[in-house]
């Protein structure tokens, strides 16, 4: 098809190099400052208009008046007086006209003139029509005429009229004024779009700047703010505060990879090591079947690890909250107790509860289960057979404080204060699976729920096994 | 923008010409009679009955007017006379 | 069970076919969402097992959704490495009606299949679960082995219940934390086998005949025969 391709490259030659024109037409300032510039004028265009009316017209009005308020009175007079007494008034008022702007006519029904400064009644005379508006020669002086005829009782006519050129320079002048104006106002919409663009451009070129570099990949500028306070300041605002976010968004998602090479690392050597221990020990069949079973236990401990982590990436970042919804803590508490406090009967240990007859707070019912979970399930772990663990949850003014105490080896001091680290994982727990992995996830939980974590002495019966408590508050509203 | 510039004057004089009342040579519907030295005559006769017309300032008007109208300049001369009138009739 | 199974990845579609197999199911392996959803819409299978991510512009949750708007409602079991819970979420509001994340065992797997595609022992509500001489009454919340009455404590007895409405069949550690918990995690220790411990020591005392059995790497069974 020889024609649809020079057609298709025009298009996109145009588009690819818009002109001038195309470019200021499509700019949204320009466009802005036009809207305003042409209800602008049409506002100024509709006063003028009314002005030019209201003189014009008025002008109109008055000339009317006057010939008609002439035409009576000299009619009055030919009642009163006749024919004579017409001519003279006649006379009389083209005597005093020194603007020489009047114009009479007293015709006999004959047609013959009896009075008057005019040759004869116009040539478009109409017996049932009054007034007359034609050209006029005064003198030679050509001009404008405004006539009112009125028919006498005995058939003669009355013309009384005026020289109104002057109104229709008037008008004139009116209307080349009006045309100036309308065209320097159009002039200055263009002049003010264009100064618009170009203000609404600087305005906004800080933003554009910082948006290109931050496209290029350099994620650290910021917009710079000039302490004005309006809209492209706080345009400036949330761009900052946007990046910010995506910058420790992206710092965590670095984090996740930190910490899955971290945590996962030992994990999947040791299963390694183990696998090829067996290779190399491979006596018989049921040592390599053994073998290759924890094979497949470590590679799910990995796999439980990973999700861990990611979980615990996921909820520091945030995404979670979304979902938030209002939820007891009573049930959640019950449940948990319920889940462990088998295993606790099974190895003799007690699990005292303590806690009021509701704890509402917005959150997530699963996160939250989990976090109780873990702690339990550490509790569980390290408190000997036959001690005891305390799971308690009290209401308080304006927050939930949970506490979970144990029996077991507790915490160092320096290990306690360690909480807010990064990869905070208490050492003597490593060779524990899971514990330390716990404790984070249960730290971002609540910390996701806006709360904060702590821990402190458990209620341990001996000097060397004290115990640990883990407490978190979560704020209510 | 450089055509939008030149378009403008050529729009201004458009609406200038057609507002303006056409001042082509056709012969008028309407005419006035022609004034005329006799005219002039009436209205200095006319000032002489008006008991203010031989007093300053419409006399002296007056008779401006009467020299113009002798002199040849009817239409300035007859209007000289108009206002001489007007002021003797204290207008 | 006919078994339609969808999946792109040739190793983990080997696998799964070759164990289903073996636990005595027919199963057919398509690699892409088209041809799963031809096959499906075409032929009769009693289970789908569909991987998420497909190639070819079907993915699992569309063909589940064009399964459901054509009015067919065969199980679907999703199969995904996708493990958020939003994810879980959203494959099951399409149509799923299970969801399994990859890595898995494949005991997991055969529970879960076997459970979705074979209709539960008892269908119709009953007030009734009988299984030998162990019997349930849903009414009054009372369990009676041989017709002496067990103490139970209101968890235990779900816990038994939902054993008993999948008698015959394997049921995973998660499946029950799912279930009778309505959690879901995966518990790091082994909390759920405590609770079943517990449940058939109350049970199997003063009977010769155990019957909730450990089904080595899958999960526990509630069934007659030893």
């Amino acid at each position: 098809m020889p024609h649809a391709v020079p057609l298709a490259a025009a298009t996109r030659r145009r588009g690819q190099h818009p002109g001038p024109l195309w470019q200021l037409l499509s700019s949204a300032g320009f466009r802005f400052a036009l809207l305003f510039a042409a209800l602008f004028l049409l506002a100024g265009l509709a006063f003028t208009g009314v002005l030019w009316w209201g003189t014009a017209g008025a002008l109109d009005r008055q000339i009317d008046a006057a010939i008609r308020a002439d035409a009576m009175a000299l009619a009055e007079r030919w009642r009163d007086a006749g024919d004579q007494a017409v001519a003279d008034a006649i006379g009389e008022r083209l005597a005093l006209d020194a603007e020489n702007q009047t114009l009479y006519l007293l015709s006999a029904p004959s047609g013959q003139r009896l009075a008057g400064n005019l040759e004869a009644l116009p040539q478009g005379f109409a017996p049932d029509v009054q007034w007359y508006g034609m050209s006029l020669e005064r003198d030679g002086i050509p001009g404008e005429a405004r006539l009112f005829v009125l028919p006498l009782p005995d058939g003669s006519r009355l013309a009384v009229g005026r020289d109104v050129e002057e109104k229709l320079r008037l008008r004139a002048l009116l209307t080349e004024g009006l045309a100036w104006s309308a065209g320097v106002a159009l002039l200055f919409a263009f002049a003010g779009a264009a100064l618009l663009r170009r203000a609404l451009e600087r305005r906004l070129a800080p933003v554009t700047a910082t948006a290109a570099l931050i496209a290029g990949g350099d994620l650290s500028p910021r917009v710079p703010l000039s302490g004005r306070e309006d809209e492209f300041e706080a345009l400036g605002h949330s761009m900052n505060t946007m990046l910010d976010r995506i910058a420790h968004l992206m710092e965590g998602v670095r984090g996740v990879s930190d910490a899955i090479a971290h945590d996962l690392r030992t994990p999947i050597a040791r299963a390694r090591n183990r696998l090829e221990e067996a290779l190399a020990n491979a006596d018989d069949p049921a040592a390599l079947h053994s073998a290759l079973e924890r094979g497949i236990a470590d590679l799910d401990n990995v796999t439980r690890v990973f999700q861990a982590v990611l979980r615990i990436a996921e909820v520091e970042a945030g995404a979670r909250r979304a979902a938030f919804a209002p939820v007891d803590l009573v049930p959640l508490l019950e449940d948990a107790a319920e889940l462990y406090g088998a295993t606790a009967e099974e190895n003799g240990q007690t699990l005292r509860t303590e806690w009021p007859a509701a704890l509402p707070l917005t959150g997530d019912r699963d996160l939250l289960l989990q976090a109780l979970a873990n702690l339990l399930d550490n509790a569980v772990k390290f408190t000997p057979d036959g001690g005891s663990i305390l799971l308690k949850a009290e209401l308080l003014e304006d927050a939930i404080v949970v506490r979970v105490s144990d029996q077991g080896p507790g915490l160092s001091l320096e290990d306690r204060e360690r909480v807010g680290e990064r990869f905070f994982r208490a050492d003597s727990s490593r060779n524990t699976p899971g514990s330390g992995l716990g404790l984070s996830l249960v730290r971002a939980v609540v910390q996701l729920h806006g709360g904060t974590l702590w821990f402190d002495e458990g209620h341990g019966e001996s000097l060397d096994k004290p115990g640990l408590a883990v407490c978190f508050r979560l704020p209510l509203a | 923008m450089l055509h939008d510039a030149g378009m403008l004057p050529r729009l201004l004089l458009a609406l200038s010409v057609m507002s303006a009342p056409s001042r082509v040579a056709f012969p008028a519907e309407l005419r006035t009679l022609p004034q005329d030295l006799h005219y002039c005559q009436e209205l200095v006769a006319r000032l002489a009955t008006l008991p203010a017309g031989v007093q300053q300032p419409a006399r002296g008007l007056g008779e401006e007017g009467e020299l113009l109208c002798r002199t040849g300049h009817i239409r300035t001369g007859i209007a000289r006379l108009r206002r001489a009138l007007r002021v003797a009739q204290g207008r | 069970m006919r078994i339609l199974l969808v999946e792109d990845d040739a190793e983990v579609g080997r696998f799964v076919k070759k164990g289903l197999q073996e636990a005595g199911h027919t199963v057919e392996h398509v690699p892409n969402g088209r041809e799963g959803l031809f096959m499906a819409a075409s032929e009769n299978f009693d289970l789908l097992v569909l991987d998420r991510m497909l190639p070819g512009g079907i993915d699992g949750v569309r063909l589940v959704e064009t399964l459901r708007g054509q009015g067919n409602h065969t199980p679907v079991l999703f199969l995904s490495a996708l493990a958020g819970v939003d994810e879980r979420v959203k494959g099951l509001k399409a149509g799923g009606d299970d969801y399994l994340v990859k890595p898995f065992a494949f005991a997991e797997l055969l529970a879960r299949c076997e459970a979705l595609g074979r209709r539960p022992a008892v269908d119709a509500p009953a007030t009734r679960l009988k299984i030998a001489d162990l019997e349930l009454d849903l009414l009054s919340r009372t369990v009676t082995r041989g017709g002496k009455r067990i103490d139970v404590q209101p968890r235990e007895f779900r816990l038994l219940e939902h054993l008993m409405r999948h008698a015959g069949q394997v049921v995973t550690r998660t499946m029950l934390l799912e279930k009778v918990w309505d959690y879901h995690f995966d518990p790091q220790t082994n909390v759920i086998d405590v609770h079943v411990s517990r449940l058939r020591q109350k049970l199997d005392k003063g009977f010769d005949k155990p019957l909730i059995h450990t089904v080595r790497n899958a999960g526990y069974m509630i069934r007659a025969e030893p």
